[in-house]
């Protein structure tokens, strides 16, 4: 506990000192008499600068929060000795809004305990630590002052909101486990495929009667098998740029977020990369816990400033399992995300850009300098762009405020009527 | 806000005080007391307490030359002058402590109301009582004097020692 005192104690202490001097050396009784208060002042001050005992406890009434949804923190403090003006700080983080003051003085009688309740809205997804609690107990006229940390921190998790999404994007290649994906191959399914001449081995239920008879020898039905996929969540973090709290990585983790819970829903396997100055990566696999474990993967994510160069071969082979469709979300800003996309490319794996635009967070600038800078930027970009498009990797450009599902949309219409690829 | 008003009101009242006690050296008295003054404006605005003492030190200074000036008569208002004196300084410190624009329990603001109440209250009663010794016949000379100084010596050592604590 840090003990503070008042500069004033001291002066006070001088003040009568000087006094009561000047008192005795005009033989004034009214110096001594103005020498009275500030003694008085300075002896009780000092007397009253007993360090208090405090004690505080922190609670949240959840770990896990939606983001948008309201939290309450409850502080509890207590003293045996009391204090005559306790200041209470919690720390918060600024993605949390409080309902209600925080700092704020209390009165804390000896013996007693206060509880603080403080709503707090979360106004931003993320991993958080809330607290310590600093405060400060001060006397009566605040000559002494002793600041300490309490009551340590307690952890909250914010979720990003979920978009609502229509439909997902179909990939090229299904897995062999079953889910809810019609494949493209022909085996054992629901939905019909084609018909053709039955051979030894084809169960008798497969028979097409109608054909049959119409052709004078056995006909069977084919079908589509429904299978599972996979789907890697690509996400560039070596770069973002942020404007007005929102930012390119906040806008990439909502999609990966929405992303993933929508294909998981389908029984489909969903994994994480994050591939900036920091790598890590979750592999793929189905089910409410890997749809927990990615968010909170997700709202952990941070740009993490690094000149290392760094290519997908840092990345462990089962994070990226063939067949996958690979979902990059990147704002392209950065030359080593984008040539580890085109690496991705060219090993096969069926690829889908989607480039989280960071135009619309970017003032050109004034200046005859600046607007050519921005045009060559902006000329840069596209060329970018170009290139990933010769190489048959479909981008599609989203723009804050308008929702996933329009660039989704737009992916889907292009590889609709674009096969893929073989590099 | 108003404590400051308060403070500077106080601040006011005593120099006016002083000014008015001897008119001949008016001129002199209210430039040292705007120096005060400029002390305390210093305090208020840039929150800076260690510049009270040399307010109080100020408007100290202009009693006492105005006191003495003044004649030989034993000055009953001494005492609310005193307390005057450390109200102000007290306001003007309460003033710089609410700066931080915490938000305050009633039963805070109440604590310290009383408390600085109980301390002016004590401090005119205790200069009150000083001015009263002196009126008494309780004796003159040389052991007095001796006494005297011995007795503010070891106040001024209790307070610094108190202080330094």
């Amino acid at each position: 506990m840090t003990r503070l005192a008042s500069p004033r104690l001291t002066g006070y202490a001088a003040l009568a000192a000087l006094a009561l001097v000047a008192g005795l050396a005009a033989g004034r009784v009214e110096l001594v008499a103005l020498a009275t208060p500030f003694a008085l002042a300075a002896v009780l001050g000092a007397a009253a600068g007993r360090r208090p005992e405090l004690a505080a406890t922190l609670a949240v009434d959840r770990e896990r929060a939606l983001e948008g949804e309201d939290v309450g923190l409850t502080l509890e403090l207590s003293s045996p000795t009391g204090a005559s003006r306790v200041d209470v700080l919690a720390l918060l983080p600024d993605e949390l809004a409080p309902a209600r003051p925080n700092p704020r003085a209390l009165w804390l009688p000896p013996g007693e305990t206060r509880t603080i309740e403080l709503p707090l809205r979360c106004d931003r997804w993320g991993a958080f630590s809330l607290g310590p609690v600093l405060v400060r107990a001060r006397d009566a006229l605040g000559f002494h002052a002793w600041e300490t940390s309490l009551a340590g921190s307690v952890p909250l998790r914010v979720y990003p909101s979920v978009e609502t999404l229509h439909a997902l994007l179909p990939p090229f290649e299904t897995q062999v486990y079953v889910g809810n994906q019609v494949s493209r191959t022909r085996g054992e399914g629901i939905e019909f495929a084609d018909v053709r001449p039955w051979t030894h081995g084809d169960r008798m239920r497969r028979i097409n009667w109608r054909a049959t008879a119409r052709r004078g020898e056995l006909w069977v039905n084919d079908q589509h098998p429904e299978r599972n996929t996979d789907v890697v969540l690509f996400l560039d973090t070596f770069a973002e740029v942020q404007r007005d709290g929102r930012s390119t990585l906040d806008m990439a983790v909502r999609a990966a977020t929405s992303l993933a819970h929508r294909y998981l829903s389908r029984k489909d396997r969903v994994g994480v990369v994050s591939f900036g100055g920091f790598l890590s990566w979750l592999l793929p696999a189905s089910g409410t816990r890997q749809l927990y474990k990615i968010v909170d993967s997700l709202i952990q994510m941070d740009v993490v400033l690094s000149f290392a160069a760094k290519g997908v071969d840092f990345l462990p082979p089962r994070s990226l399992p063939p067949k996958a469709l690979v979902i990059a979300l990147t704002p392209l800003l950065d030359a080593r995300s984008a040539s580890a996309i085109l690496d991705l490319r060219a090993r096969g794996f069926d690829l889908v850009v989607v480039e989280v635009s960071p135009v619309p967070f970017v003032d050109p600038g004034k200046g005859t300098l600046a607007d050519l800078s921005y045009r060559l930027w902006r000329l840069s970009r596209e060329s970018l762009r170009a290139r990933y498009e010769r190489a048959g990797v479909p981008v599609v450009e989203w723009v804050d405020g308008v929702p996933l599902n329009v660039p989704l949309e737009e992916v889907a219409a292009f590889r609709r009527y674009a096969g893929p690829v073989r590099a | 806000m108003t404590l400051a008003a308060l403070s500077v009101l106080v601040y006011g009242a005593v120099l006016a005080d002083a000014v008015a006690r001897d008119p001949g050296i008016a001129g002199a008295t209210v430039v040292v007391g705007a120096f005060g003054l400029l002390f305390l404006a210093l305090v208020l605005w840039r929150g800076a307490q260690e510049y009270l003492p040399a307010a109080a030190a100020c408007l100290g200074g202009v009693y006492a030359v105005a006191v003495v000036v003044h004649g030989a008569s034993v000055d009953e208002r001494a005492p609310l002058v005193a307390a005057g004196l450390l109200l102000c300084c007290e306001l003007a410190a309460w003033s710089v402590d609410e700066r931080t624009r915490i938000a305050a329990e009633r039963p805070v603001v109440r604590a310290r109301a009383g408390a600085l109440a109980a301390l002016v209250g004590g401090a005119l009663a205790a200069a009150a009582v000083v001015v009263a010794l002196a009126a008494a016949p309780a004796g003159r000379g040389l052991p007095w004097t001796i006494a005297g100084a011995a007795a503010a010596v070891l106040v001024v050592a209790l307070a610094v020692r108190s202080t330094q604590r």
